[in-house]
């Protein structure tokens, strides 16, 4: 076997894409605006798509006639890119469990491990490698969002139920939960309640609670030294989630001044006076479903456009699956991939698919629209919509199905579909971490190499 | 906690698909070692020379029987060299068979080898039935090979409703307070862990908590605020030291053990912190209790005494112990009758214990056992969001779904508060119903009202679980009964049985041969794949079972036809070649299963309370439990009390076990 740290050499020769400047903002110095950080988002869709709607032609005719499932991103589709040709994590030894895989394997690009099946034990994932990195430069290290609760009472092929439903892992052993109601996210954002994002308003989170969390932090690791061994590995991910909560009201605090300075005429170093202004966000009183998706787009862009946060996943829905009674049927999405080509189920899949992908193209159609710097918001971030399956019918994931909006701060050459790449999951997260400028240390799950072909 | 755990042990703690004879000399070891203290040392020196026998002759067994059948059948396919079929690896399981890793493994190994799923149909030589038995025979020995041990008791954070309930119980606040807490997910280990959103919710909660002051309506929580006034600061002569003791006191309740003295420190150190920030007497207490509130002492149970180095398993103490019992029965913190118990310690004594669970169960707090535990065995806890073809049901609206949930809580509530047999979760004459459900029945003209209502059953097919329509709803699929599902539910639910996994990529019954299929009843058409070998070993056994539910429709309804207009064929055949025509035959002959019927739910029971998988020595405590059990007629109440004074609920390991010889790369 291959030593791992000869590996990192190898691949180190294959990390031939430029580091891109992660800081953004954080080094601009006099008032002297500097270039907008790099965000990155992470769009779920579960069960795969019908192929022949969803891949385009050929690369000539992508920017002329995009495929039926990507109308919705027609407008903006010069600033998408596809690539065919990487292939999912292989099953292995789960087999019988597609669906616990391909959300848990989206982002990780590896396989639980199956002497711990019933464990949560897989791997970090890429935000979180990206959040562990840039998280450090915002109020937020990462935002993870999902429409529906992330609990699933079955464990195919012994597997952990957190896989069904979880795609952030925060180490291999801790599924990171997403929120799911758009006014606890408002309030996590920006420490309030109603939908102004005016940072003078005293938030929740104060100073004092900060001092007050030190001082439990420091009776915690006093009951830390008391207790067994393998008690003390479980009491160090509360200690570690204080220290992050501190850091979070640090950040925010930083943030509160500059709203100060900003309000007495001193003109903050990160925003352009062109930059647009911070969006609305409504939170919808009814339960239909495009709007609730729609709501949780708008907390992402905004996210993203205040800098609260650089990094985001967002499970449109798990693979425990949903009904979109605004399409006109009530079937569960998971029932209608089982379609053997049966024209009516081909057809609400489609469906389904469009409509996913038409939330997505919200979300990036706004980013598109607001003004950052010298561009757009969406020019500065590396927006990716998928599924950990190809087609739902078969289980299978040769050939991964993506989409990227957004040119990464210049990473990336959009407006192409590539019809021929070579390459896995993990090469491809491997390549968008290095695009937002995160180092690391060490390829992403299955990876091999960077994609250089999406420069 | 420990909804959380029941899902996941469906699957792994189902023991046998025949019923293996448990035996020997367990009559005598059984009601001593698995006790909470053995008086009678001249007895346990008998039970340790018993178990020694046990041991070598599991050794033994080992070497003979399994050892050279897995060399012989599946080492090839089955090794550390990859590929290894399937990720099942026997190497590493030869050498130290009795780990505590290995245990879902050699349950699969019992299952496929007892199915004749394993070894596969086209090797050269197939094991004969004897061989097959006496591998498994062997396997089921394992449990000698494991020292004792009542496993670790690791810290656990309490679960969403657990929280809720405890805040609930403080301060009177309502349960709902919590609602933005992400909720659990099933599984090992993910209790224990913690994230930064969580950790910034359990902060905002608290927070939450102290603006509502004027709502606490507990006893504690309007003491508490009595004290949390500045009024009450003018008959104090001491700000600090009042400061302290209100800490002293309100940490006892909310850390469900005494403070120690580092630990009040801490907390007047955040008094002081407050009266710093000049947030005056009473916010500088307020912001005490917050902090409270995010310690790892509240969040998490944690033990009272720091164990002695060097020690390896050690009694719980009387805090632990108590919280322990109250979370597992009621979900919720320790009442100030437990508290008061384990303050004097005398909840360490196994007839307190015991008359405690009893009370418990007698509060209708216990409630919480059939949400956490009841309502996930009988596979009810979905029924409310699961999909319904709702132009075939339009019934099925929440109203009738609570209905069905509702049924089977009072029925499970009422086979322990009255103390009754296991037994009687198979065959009953009795349910609970109201007008909406009874229309289900055909008993819409007997029962009136929304009210649930105890009603006496005259219909023999119906009474118990397997009559019940929220069970036949939730193991149907939305638009028609699966006889394949109810048969796996009978199983592994009621009888507590393995059934392996179908092998990847078989077809649903919608996708086989539209023609072929096109005329035939639902049992017709299930029947077909049984004429596939490979399908044929498992669904022998899982069909027939359902078929015998297959008067019962998709939401429990009573039918004579199918949907294609074919008679209803109720008749089959249980492994063991007992034989039924209808699902009131069926019941009879399942409730003659006694004994299965009470192992499954002892062990389900033990795992749910201990939250955490049952493996090696776990099943020994089982055997003797079981014992005790059926010595009592299989009485519910003397299950759970058997289950709570047991070792591994009463003791735990605090070093860490043996490192593995998994040899994963």
């Amino acid at each position: 076997m291959l030593h791992r740290r000869t590996y990192l050499k190898g691949l180190g020769a294959a990390l031939s894409l430029p580091l891109f400047d992660a800081m953004g903002w954080a080094d601009s110095v006099d008032g002297k605006t500097a270039k907008p950080p790099v965000r990155l988002g992470f769009m779920y869709m579960p069960h795969g798509v019908i192929m022949d709607q969803f891949w385009p032609k050929d690369a000539e005719s992508f920017l002329s006639s995009p495929p039926p499932a990507l109308e919705s991103l027609r407008p903006i589709i010069g600033q998408c890119l596809m690539m065919k040709g990487i292939s999912g994590v292989a099953n292995g030894p789960f087999s019988g469990a597609p669906h616990a895989l391909e959300l848990s394997t989206w982002l990780t690009a590896t396989l639980p491990n199956p002497d711990k099946r019933n464990e949560v034990n897989i791997a970090i994932s890429a935000d979180q490698i990206a959040a562990n990195y840039v998280g450090a430069f915002t109020t937020l290290p990462s935002l993870e969002l999902a429409t529906m609760p992330q609990t699933w009472k079955e464990n195919q092929a012994g597997l952990n139920e957190a896989y069904y439903s979880h795609c952030s892992f925060r180490s291999p052993t801790q599924a990171v939960p997403a929120e799911i109601n758009p006014r606890s996210v408002l309030n996590r954002l920006f420490n309030k309640n109603d939908g102004s994002v005016d940072d003078a308003v005293p938030g929740q989170l104060t100073a004092l609670d900060r001092s007050m969390l030190d001082l439990v932090l420091g009776g915690a690791r006093d009951l830390r030294r008391t207790l067994p061994h393998n008690d003390q590995q479980k009491l160090d991910e509360y200690l570690d989630s204080v220290r992050s909560v501190e850091r979070r009201i640090a950040a925010i605090e930083v943030r509160q001044k500059e709203a100060a300075m900003e309000k007495a005429g001193v003109r903050s170093s990160k925003r352009n006076e062109a930059d647009s202004p911070p969006i609305e966000i409504k939170i919808p009183e009814g339960d239909k479903r495009s709007e609730y998706m729609q709501v949780m787009c708008d907390l992402n862009v905004l996210a993203f456009q205040s800098d609260t946060t650089r990094v985001s996943t967002y499970i449109g829905s798990t693979p425990n699956g949903v009904s979109y009674p605004e399409l006109g049927f009530n079937d569960h999405h998971h029932s209608q991939t089982h379609h053997d080509n049966e024209a009516e189920k081909v057809n609400k899949v489609a469906k389904i698919t469009e409509f996913n992908i038409a939330q997505f193209a919200y979300m990036v159609k706004k980013m598109h629209s607001l003004k950052e710097g010298d561009g757009t918001l969406l020019d500065n971030c590396i927006m990716m919509w998928g599924s950990g399956l190809e087609d739902g019918n078969k289980h299978t994931r040769e050939n991964l199905p993506f989409i990227i909006a957004g040119r990464g701060g210049g990473s990336i050459k959009t407006g192409r579909f590539l019809p021929d790449t070579k390459g896995n999951q993990g090469d491809l997260l491997t390549t968008l971490l290095a695009c937002a400028g995160v180092p690391i240390d060490r390829p992403v799950g299955i990876a091999t190499k960077q994609l250089l072909e999406i420069m | 906690m420990h909804k959380l755990f029941e899902s996941m042990n469906r699957r792994v703690c189902g023991p046998r698909i025949t019923f293996i004879v448990v035996v020997l000399s367990l009559v005598v070891m059984g009601q001593l070692t698995c006790t909470a203290d053995d008086a009678d040392a001249s007895v346990k020196d008998t039970t340790d020379s018993e178990y020694d026998t046990q041991k070598a002759d599991a050794e033994k067994v080992f070497r003979k029987r399994v050892t050279p059948f897995i060399k012989k059948y599946c080492i090839d396919c089955h090794q550390s060299s990859r590929p290894t079929e399937g990720g099942v690896n026997f190497t590493p399981a030869l050498d130290k068979p009795w780990e505590a890793a290995f245990t879902q493994q050699w349950k699969k190994a019992i299952a496929r080898v007892r199915a004749h799923d394993m070894p596969p149909e086209d090797v050269d030589e197939q094991p004969d039935d004897q061989d097959r038995q006496a591998f498994i025979d062997g396997v089921e020995k394992l449990k000698y090979l494991s020292p004792k041990d009542p496993g670790p008791f690791i810290i656990r954070r309490l679960t969403k409703v657990e929280y809720s309930n405890t805040l609930r119980d403080l301060f009177g606040v309502d349960p709902s307070i919590a609602d933005d807490l992400p909720d659990d997910v099933a599984g090992a280990g993910y209790l224990n862990s913690l994230t930064p959103l969580q950790m910034e919710h359990y902060l905002s909660i608290a927070k939450k908590v102290l603006d509502r002051m004027d709502a606490w309506d507990a006893p504690s929580g309007k003491e508490l605020r009595k004290r949390l006034t500045e009024e009450s600061l003018g008959s104090v002569p001491d700000a600090r030291l009042e400061a302290q003791s209100v800490a002293r006191d309100f940490a006892r309740l909310a850390y469900r053990r005494p403070p120690s003295d580092a630990e009040v420190e801490v907390l007047r150190a955040v008094f002081d912190l407050g009266i710093q920030n000049e947030l005056g007497y009473a916010g500088a207490l307020r912001l005490m209790i917050q902090a409270i509130l995010v310690s790892p002492q509240f969040l998490f149970i944690t033990p009272a005494e720091v164990a002695d180095s060097g020690s390896e398993i050690v009694p719980l103490d009387g805090y632990q112990l108590a919280s322990r019992l109250s979370y597992f029965l009621w979900a919720t913190m320790p009442d100030d009758e437990l508290a008061a118990l384990a303050d004097s310690g005398k909840i360490l004594e196994p007839e307190i214990l015991q008359s405690q669970a009893n009370r418990l169960l007698a509060d209708a707090r216990s409630r919480a056992l059939f949400d956490g535990f009841g309502a996930q065995w009988l596979g009810l806890g979905d029924l409310h969001d699961k999909t319904f073809d709702m132009d075939k049901y339009p019934q099925m609206t929440g109203e009738l779904r609570s209905a069905m949930y509702d049924e089977a809580r009072l029925f499970f509530e009422s086979v322990v508060h009255e103390n009754r047999s296991v037994v009687n979760f198979v065959d009953s004459d009795y349910t609970f119903l109201n007008a909406s459900l009874a229309a289900v029945y055909g008993l819409e003209n007997t029962v009136i009202g929304a009210e649930m209502q105890r009603v006496t059953l005259t219909d023999a097919n119906r009474g118990g679980v397997l009559g019940m329509p929220g069970v036949l709803a939730a193991t149907s699929f939305p638009n028609r009964t699966s006889p394949v599902k109810r048969g796996v539910w009978v199983l592994e639910q009621v009888l507590g049985e393995n059934v392996p996994s179908a092998p990847p990529d078989v077809p649903e019954l919608d996708k086989q041969d539209k023609e072929k299929a096109a005329n035939l009843t639902l049992r017709e058409r299930t029947e077909l794949h049984r004429t596939n070998a490979v399908c044929a070993n498992c669904h022998s056994i899982l069909d027939p079972i359902g078929f015998g539910l297959e008067n019962f429709d998709g939401i429990g309804r009573w039918r004579e036809t199918d949907d294609t207009g074919g008679a209803i064929d109720a008749s089959g055949e249980l492994p063991g070649g007992k034989s039924f025509t209808s699902p009131q035959e069926l019941k009879r002959i399942l409730a003659g299963r006694t004994d299965d019927i009470a192992r499954n739910l002892v062990r389900r029971l033990l795992a749910y309370a201990l939250c955490r998988n049952l493996d090696g020595y776990d099943e020994i405590v089982v055997d003797c439990l079981m014992i005790e059990v059926a010595a009592d007629g299989y009485r519910m109440q003397t299950l759970i009390n058997k289950v709570v004074t047991s070792y591994p609920f009463t003791h735990r390991r605090i070093i860490d076990q043996p490192t593995s010889t998994l040899t994963s790369e």
